[in-house]
């Protein structure tokens, strides 16, 4: 077994087990600690896929600002006693698990399907998109110039964000009278 | 036995990796009534849809994908700072983050 592939099944493996802690845990700072190992997991998994950068901007934005932000939301909160962590019902939760396991094997049997389809252009990596400083350098070249109008309402949109999230932060919760 | 699938990566084992954890943030949101793991699990989802993206940008040689990472990044911490504002909204009023709450809200 190579290197490459002993990385990879690792990473599947810890990114798979924290994903799943995430749901498990009944305790919401423990979901939060596990969303971020998976982040963390994530930001490897796109390291072995040479975007340098991205993994980069993975690790600050969601394993550091996000994160960040969930875990001083449930500081805020007492939620020592998370009442009825999960949907109460017994066949409901199954009805819904079963239907989750039949999209998973849709998807993946989907995916074994036409892997087959998609030429030999993907069964193997001979196209690179650059190593190292290229792709970020290309990444920006075509940040700034083909998809200019989309990062200028991305900025639009970051804007109207952060006044929505404090004037909903500072509202009283809904229109009732208290 | 068939050692080909274990020893060599391909784009197929990066697709399975990103459909499972797809799913399991889709059973989150599903299982769970907590707003803020039931947000924990969309960031799940969006993560699982960006691994996809950069899969095939790499095995397709185009960056176009990386470019889609960054706006679904942003959109998603966009989207996360008003989930979160609106779970503070929540407990402010009910001292609780239960999802079932959300049905009193109105206007």
């Amino acid at each position: 077994m190579t290197a490459d592939a002993f990385l990879f099944w690792f990473l599947a493996f810890v990114t798979l087990a924290s994903g799943l802690s995430v749901i498990l845990m009944s305790n919401p700072i423990y979901s939060a600690l596990c969303l971020a190992m998976t982040m963390v997991g994530i930001s490897a998994l796109f390291v072995t896929l040479n975007a340098f950068f991205i993994a980069g901007v993975q690790l600050i934005v969601y394993a550091g600002a996000v994160m960040v932000l969930f875990t001083m939301v449930i500081m805020l909160f007492d939620l020592k006693k998370d009442v009825q962590a999960f949907t109460k019902g017994k066949f409901t939760g199954a009805v819904k698990i079963a239907s989750v396991g039949l999209l998973a094997g849709l998807v993946v049997g989907a995916i074994a399907m036409s892997v087959s389809l998609m030429g030999e252009k993907t069964t193997d990596n001979p196209v690179m998109v650059g190593t190292g400083m290229e792709t970020t350098k290309a990444l920006g070249n075509i940040l700034f110039s083909k998809y200019i109008f989309g990062f200028e309402a991305l900025g639009v949109l970051l804007l109207v964000i952060a006044v929505g999230a404090v004037a909903l932060a500072r509202s009283k919760g809904g229109t009732h009278e208290h | 036995m068939n050692t080909e699938f274990i020893t060599n990566i391909g784009l197929t084992h990066y697709l399975v990796l990103a459909a499972l954890l797809f799913v399991i943030g889709m059973a989150g949101v599903l299982v769970r009534r907590n707003v803020i793991v039931l947000l924990m699990s969309i960031e799940l989802m969006l993560n699982s849809v960006n691994l996809t993206f950069v899969a095939f940008s790499k095995y397709l040689g185009i960056l176009d994908g990386h470019i889609m990472v960054f706006f679904v990044m942003t959109i998603a911490a966009a989207e996360a700072a008003v989930g979160l504002a609106l779970a503070v909204s929540i407990f402010k009023r009910f001292n609780e983050v239960n999802i079932r709450f959300f049905e009193h809200l109105k206007g």
